[in-house]
This record gives structure tokens, sequence and C-alpha cells, in this order.
């Protein structure tokens, strides 16, 4: 079986690749010394996949929101009984997420590795969905959604989402609400695993102190289905780019209000290595911004406008790409008010000292994310189905310069793409 | 397994008047760090005081006076990171500085950040800014309010809110049911001489642990750490022990209301045991086949047969032995979730358990022993809590004990289990 390896010498690490002849590829992360061994399979498929086109059809299949959710629920339920039961029996903790555009399986053991590795492949590509079992499922995912109606911090998220996007599925809670799961079922259930779940939209991740021989062996012997699929046509509203509102609130019991601001970006990319350079560049610029070394942070802080739990954070993806700020405040309005002055400021003189410290703390951080295999397998996770790789990170953090950056606040922080979002006490 | 580089135990390398100094010497991180815990019993007199020490003392040095300056070192420092506050172990609030920093093989000069990180995080808690015999009015006052703040918003996150208060109640005669970010009364009257005073309390005469991680060997962090040794202690404290109360009491039953879409429904149990006591281990094992995971019986029978809740758990405090089973509900189904889980409490203490719920515990809690070794934190908080629980477990040691208890075990220290306390939190 033949394997790639890449070295990565800025920070040590290496990278083993493999691909399947079903078009699957197969990764290895070696962490040597550490105890944990890590895998997941990552399914290029998430809760903005509710509209698409199944290859070999037409017309296009719609259905109801928080399927892939569901599914990632159900997947683990098998012929023979609970998946759980067997990754328990070895001493394993498997786990998953479901985000808009992927569904990750992972477990993670300290032992007996490569039990637990043909246990993920078999059971993701066999599911056992029962009618009885979905009803059942119906129960525990309503107080899934019904614990997140309480997270002000969920809320405040995704209401801001609301915000921005009329179209978006982005904007739609992942696990969906109690009324949309009600009409999933069996039959629905299947026909999107059919379509999504082919090995060739699909990414295998190894982190850990084990070999590629024996990771890639497994791979090849595992996975049953060799044919490549057709292209899976997704159906996606436009890129929006102006907010439908441009402040959205709701009520929660919270003592103080808690929101979150953003700023919707408009940038549309020719390739992979443009979205990630923009990524980082809004990165660096969020701390230049609103990082604690910034005078607004200082600022606001003293003013008792912010406290600790200010922060900030971009996703940039090719469908949907916004800036995202915030934490507790007693007057939101007021902290919107001065942020985007402070911009304006800055729009006028940002001092190149400031950025090259920035983009100093950023790559300190970056490296020190290599400390935790779950950090590594998430980044890469969240990184590859945009078709780079997370040590891409390094190699751009060398080209994103000053003009470069310059050219990114203009575009990004910009009033007229921004919303707020906030919860206040009942 | 070949390569598999051990890391070796903490060690503690030097003392100096109540304040020890701990090594993990390993290359196995792209960081290293220094952790600083300050051990005070938790006392209405001074716990709301302790919690805003490090919330003042973050805000200036003398050297770097403004918090923009302390953060705009750390962006030099490739981001070195700065964290500090207050967290509760047992009967011990502790409160703790941190700091964490890229390893020199990652940096491109040869400036070393241990000595920077060393010197930065020494002045914080040796040199803060200080004014008129105090600390600055400004940074106390908006600190004060900043703490108003986060005790009122505790309850933000419910999940983790309905746990903590269970425990809290179970405690409410000892120190530990105090909230280790004390009292929103008693907040106000602190002026900016008194925390000041509190401050040179906690420097000179507080128990306190140092941790240090990183490729640095003994000898060089025993020269550099000498610079404790210039703190002026004195009257040092005794080091404390966390109590466990081993009264039977009646059940209590606590109903609290707020406007949430999902009730909360903890139950507090009393384990009779503590962390040093032959039965720990297999206290560890039971509190694993009830609640501590997926293949738990509370999950199994809550979540997976009755599609009652998305989450349940149990939770041991091993500092106090206390437990708590907690999971979140509709308001109509307490009675059944209940139920169901005095049945499973039961079903424990009548010994049925199989011998596969009792093998698979086993092996989940050694696979999650062994993972804590993956995080030099993880390492650090282990350490830490053996040092408060007196206990001289190492990672090893705790697997050979575990390995050693067997199903009989675990239904005989399941005998010891009493419910104490029923914290319920819903809309009406």
């Amino acid at each position: 079986m033949n394997f790639e390896t890449i070295y990565f010498e800025i920070i040590d690490e290496k990278m083993h690749v493999y691909e399947h002849e079903s078009g699957l590829k197969a990764f290895l992360i070696p962490k040597k010394g550490y105890y944990k061994k890590y895998a997941a399979v990552g399914v290029n498929y998430g809760s903005a996949d509710n509209a698409f086109v199944i290859p070999g059809e037409n017309q296009v299949t719609r259905v109801p929101d928080g399927v892939a959710h569901f599914l990632e629920h159900k997947l683990f339920e098998q012929k023979d009984g609970n998946v759980m039961d067997k990754f328990s029996r070895i001493g394993s903790n498997p786990n998953a997420y479901t985000a808009f555009n992927q569904t990750v399986y992972l477990f993670s053991a300290t032992g007996l590795f490569i039990e637990n590795f043909k246990l993920l492949l078999d059971f993701i590509q066999n599911p056992y969905i029962t009618s009885e079992s979905v009803e059942n499922e119906k129960g525990i995912i309503g107080q899934e959604i019904r614990m997140y109606q309480d997270d002000p911090r969920w809320r405040v998220f995704f209401n801001l989402l609301n915000a921005f996007y009329a179209e978006n599925p982005v904007r739609i809670d992942i696990a969906g609400s109690i009324d949309s799961i009600g009409e999933i079922d069996r039959e629905i259930l299947y026909k999107c695993y059919t379509t999504f779940y082919h090995p060739s939209n699909a990414v295998i991740l190894t982190v850990g102190d084990v070999e590629p021989e024996e990771v890639f062996g497994e791979v090849e012997k595992k996975i049953i289905n060799k044919n490549r699929q057709g292209k899976i046509k997704r159906i996606k509203p436009g890129r929006e780019i102006k907010p439908v509102k441009k402040y959205i609130q709701q009520k929660l019991s919270v003592s103080l209000p808690v929101f979150q601001m953003g700023f919707m970006d408009n940038k549309s990319f020719k390739s992979s290595s443009d979205l990630l350079f923009h990524e980082m560049a809004v990165k660096i610029l969020l701390e230049l911004i609103l990082g604690r070394s910034t005078g607004l942070y200082n600022r606001l802080y003293e003013e008792g406008l912010i406290n600790s739990t200010f922060d900030a954070d971009v996703t940039i993806e090719e469908d949907f790409a916004f800036s995202v700020f915030g934490g507790e405040s007693p007057e939101p309005e007021k902290v919107r008010d001065k942020i985007l002055n402070y911009i304006d400021t800055v729009k006028k003189n940002l001092d190149i000292k400031d950025f090259d410290r920035a983009r100093k703390a950023m790559y300190g951080r970056f490296v020190r994310q290599f400390n935790s295999i779950e950090k590594i397998a998430h980044s890469f996770m969240s990184t590859y189905f945009k078709n780079y790789y997370l040590f891409d990170y390094f190699s751009a953090y060398d080209k994103i310069n000053f003009e470069y950056a310059m050219d990114v606040l203009i575009s990004h922080f910009n009033e007229e793409s921004m919303a707020l979002s906030v919860i206040k006490p009942v | 397994m070949e390569n598999m580089e051990a890391i070796p135990d903490v060690k503690e390398i030097a003392q100096h008047e109540g304040m020890k100094i701990n090594l993990l010497e390993t290359a196995k991180f792209k960081t290293s760090s220094i952790s600083i815990f300050f051990h005070n019993i938790l006392g209405m007199n001074s716990v709301t005081k302790n919690a805003l020490l490090p919330a003042v003392m973050r805000r200036g040095t003398k050297s770097l006076p403004r918090f923009k300056d302390i953060a705009r070192r750390l962006q030099e420092m490739y981001g070195a990171t700065f964290d500090c506050g207050v967290l509760k172990k047992g009967d011990i609030q502790l409160i703790q500085f941190y700091i964490e920093f890229l390893s020199d093989k990652y940096i491109k000069k040869d400036t070393s950040l241990f000595d920077e990180s060393l010197k930065l995080i020494f002045d914080i808690i040796n040199e803060p800014l200080i004014e008129n015999g105090g600390f600055v009015n400004d940074y106390l006052s908006q600190e004060k309010e900043n703490l108003k703040r986060l005790i009122n918003s505790r309850a933000n996150d419910k999940v983790q809110y309905a746990v903590d208060k269970c425990f809290e109640e179970m405690g409410r005669d000892e120190p530990y049911g105090l909230y280790e970010y004390g009292n929103i009364n008693d907040i106000g009257e602190i002026g900016p001489k008194e925390l000041y005073g509190q401050y040179k309390n906690m420097l000179a005469a507080y128990p306190a642990s140092i941790y240090i991680t990183g490729d640095n060997d003994e000898k060089c962090i025993k020269d550099k750490s000498r610079m404790f040794s210039e703190i002026k202690r004195s009257n040092i404290n005794e080091k404390a022990l966390p109590g466990i109360v081993y009264e039977k009491r009646e059940i209590r039953e606590i109903n609290e209301k707020m406007g949430v879409n999902q009730a909360k429904l903890s139950m507090g149990y009393r384990t009779n045991t503590a962390p040093g006591d032959e039965d720990y281990y297999a206290m560890l094992i039971y509190n694993g086949i009830l609640g501590g995971g997926v293949n738990s019986k509370l999950f199994k029978n809550i979540r997976e047969k009755s599609s009652l809740a998305y989450y349940v758990f149990s939770r041991m405090d091993k500092f106090k032995g206390l437990m708590v089973i907690s999971s979140g509900i509709d308001g109509k189904n307490r009675k059944k979730v209940q139920d169901i889980t005095n049945r499973q409490v039961e079903q424990m203490a009548k010994g049925n358990v199989s011998n596969a719920e009792f093998e698979d515990t086993v092996k989940t809690i050694e696979t999650g022993i062994k993972s804590l070794k993956d995080n030099h934190l993880q390492i650090i908080d282990f350490y830490l809590g053996q040092d408060i629980a007196n206990t001289r477990d190492s990672f090893e040691s705790i697997l050979e004990g575990i390995k050693a208890v067997n199903l009989d075990d675990v239904v005989r220290v399941a005998g010891k289990v009493e419910l104490d306390t029923i914290y319920y939190l819903s809309r009406e």
C-alpha cells in the first residue's frame, strides 16, 4: 500500500496521507509519547445540507431541519445493539458531533487501537435504523434542544446568524426544532445516509502514536464500497452579504445582558489558499482591534462595558463568512457604537508595530494547539473540507503582510454588514 | 510500545517556608508553564477578598502598570497566556496564577521565554501596582463591579449551576458550602488598603505550591526558582485537610424557580468514603457504573430506554466524599426520573451489577486516567489534588488500586451511599 509522508519542520510534526480506491483519503498525524490514540471519520455533510440533488436524479430533495444531527445520533444503533457498548467493552470513549458542513464520529483510546478503529469503520458503514428507535430518539433530541434553549451563549449566536441571513441554512439550529424533528422518519434518514455517507464524501483521520501501515492497511481492508460516486449537487442560496436585521434580541433568565455582534464578509474566493489568507487576516485584525492589548478593549473594560468573557472569532466558508465577538455587558448597544468608532480610527492609522506583535502572538497560539490531540483533530476536520490542511496556517502566516491586512480591514469591518444580537434578562 | 516516552512523576525540587516547588520535566509538549497556587480554608471573612485579589493583581505591576502593558508583553512573548483566578477543592480555596509559553525549540531567536515568563508571573504576585499604601482604587472598584456581576451570572450555565448548588447545599454547614467567588454582600465594604492587607497575608502566610512543566532540567529550574525565596514569609498557616462528614441526616429537598425551558434535577449523596480510604478505588468504580458515561446504568435507563433526558451523569467530589446525579428533564417527568434513579442506586446496593458493567467501567476509568497524562495542566491538577487530599497516589498507583478492586468490593461500598439532598430547578 502506498502512502505519502509530509514533514513540517517549523513545528516538528509529520503527516502521512493515503488514498483509498473509492476516493476516500486517510491521514495520520503521529504523536510520539502520547497515550491517547484518536481516530475520526468526518463526513462532508452537516446541518446546512438540507436541499440537494441525489446523484443520478434530477429533482431536488428537501429534508426537515436537523436530519444530519439526528442521523449522527442514530448511527450508533446497530443490528446487534448500541455500538457504544462495544466501545466501552474495550475501554474507549466514542463520540460524535454535527456542524454546519460536517458530521464527525470519533473515539479516543489508550489501548487496543486497531480493535477500536475497526469498530469505528464498521459502524459508520452499517446503519440499522428502525421506526421504533427513531421515535425513541425524538424524546432524547427534544431534551437536547431544550437544553440549548436555556443556554444564552448558544442562543445569542444563533440569533445573530438569524439577523445575518435570510436564506442560508446556517441560520437554523443544528439539531433542528421540536417540530422539525417530529417530521423525521426512517426513510428520510436512510435517504440522507445513502447520499452523503459515501467513502469519497468522507475523510479518516488518526492522531496518536500509531504506525501508518497499520492504520492504512485497515482502511484498505475495511472500506467496502470501492466505487466512485457521482457529484452530489447541494442547493445553496446565493452568498448573502448584508444582514436582514441590524439588531435582534431575546429574553432569557440571565442576570446581565449577553451579546454577540459581527460583520458579514463579502469577499469571494478564487482558491482555498485565498480563503485561508483571508481568514487569517481577519483573525489578526480582530486581535488588533478587540484584543486585550488594544486601547479599545482597555477602555471598554475600565468603563465596565465589557468583562473578561469578551472574546472574538471568525468563520470563513465559501457559502457563509463572518466575524463574531461579544460577551456580557450592561449596555451592548454602547459597546457596538464604541467599536464602530474605534474601527474608523484604526482604518486611518493602523500601526505596523501593533500588526507585527499581533501576528507573532497568533503564531504562538497556533503552535500551542499542537499540544492537544483533540485540538489537532478538530482543527484538521474544520479545515479539511475547505480544501486545506491545518499545517497550511504556518506558510500563510509568513505571507500575510501589512498591506494585505489593510485591504481586509477596509473590506471586512464595514458598518453596513454589521449586526448585533442581545439576550436580555427577563 | 517502542518510543513510548513515559511521563515522569512530578517531583518536589525545593521548599521555601511553606512554598513547595514542583517540577514536571518533559519535552512532550510544545509549551512550558508555571502555575502558582496559594491555599486557604474557605472562610466567610476571607473568601470574597481572596476572589478579588487575583482580579486586581492582574491589572498591573510596578513595571507594567496597565493591563494593556501586560497584554502587549504577552504578545511579544509569542502569545504567551497568563491567567489567574480562584478555585475550590474540598474545603480549600485556591488562588491561582498561571503562565504558559512556547518552549524555546519553537521560537526563532535565542531569548528564553522561560526567564521572561518567570519574571512576569513573579512580578504579578510580588510587585503589584500600589498607590497610597493600598491597591489602585480604580482597579479595585472596577473589579468589585466585575465580581458582583460574575456572582450574579452564576446561573447562566444551568447545567453546571444545578450540580454546584447541590454540592454546596450538602456542605452548607462546612467551609465547602461557600461559593469560591464569595458573597455579593461582602464586596461593597472592601477598600484598597484592606485588600492590600489581605494580599500581604496571602503572600506571607498561605501555604503555596508552585508547579513548573516543560523541557527544563532540574538543576537549572532549581537555580532560577530561588527567586521565590525573595518573598518574605512568616506565620505560615497550617496546611488544612478537607474533612468528610459522616453523620446521617434527614433528606432535604430544595426547590429553586427560574425562567427555564428545561428543568434540572440533582440528587446528592454521601459516599462516606475519603480519598485516602481503602474503599476509595471501589467507590470510583461504583460512580462509573452508576453514572460515569454512556454505558452507565443511569444513561442506559433514563436516556436510552426511557427517552427522558439528553444528559444524565453522576459526579463525585472526592475531597468531600460526595456524589451528585444530575439531569435535564421535562418537569412533568420529575417523578419518573427520580424513581428510576432511586431504583438504579438500589440495584447497585443489591449487587445487581453484571461482570460486563464492572469490567467495562474499569477499562473506561483506566483510559481516563492514562489520558490525563497527555495534558500538562491535567497532570498538575492531579498532583495538586493529591496534595490537598493528603494522598500520595501516582497515575500508576491509582491504576494498580483500581485493578485490585473486585465486583464484591463495589457492591459492599454501594451500601455506604446515602441520599442526602434533592435539588430541583424549574420554571414554576
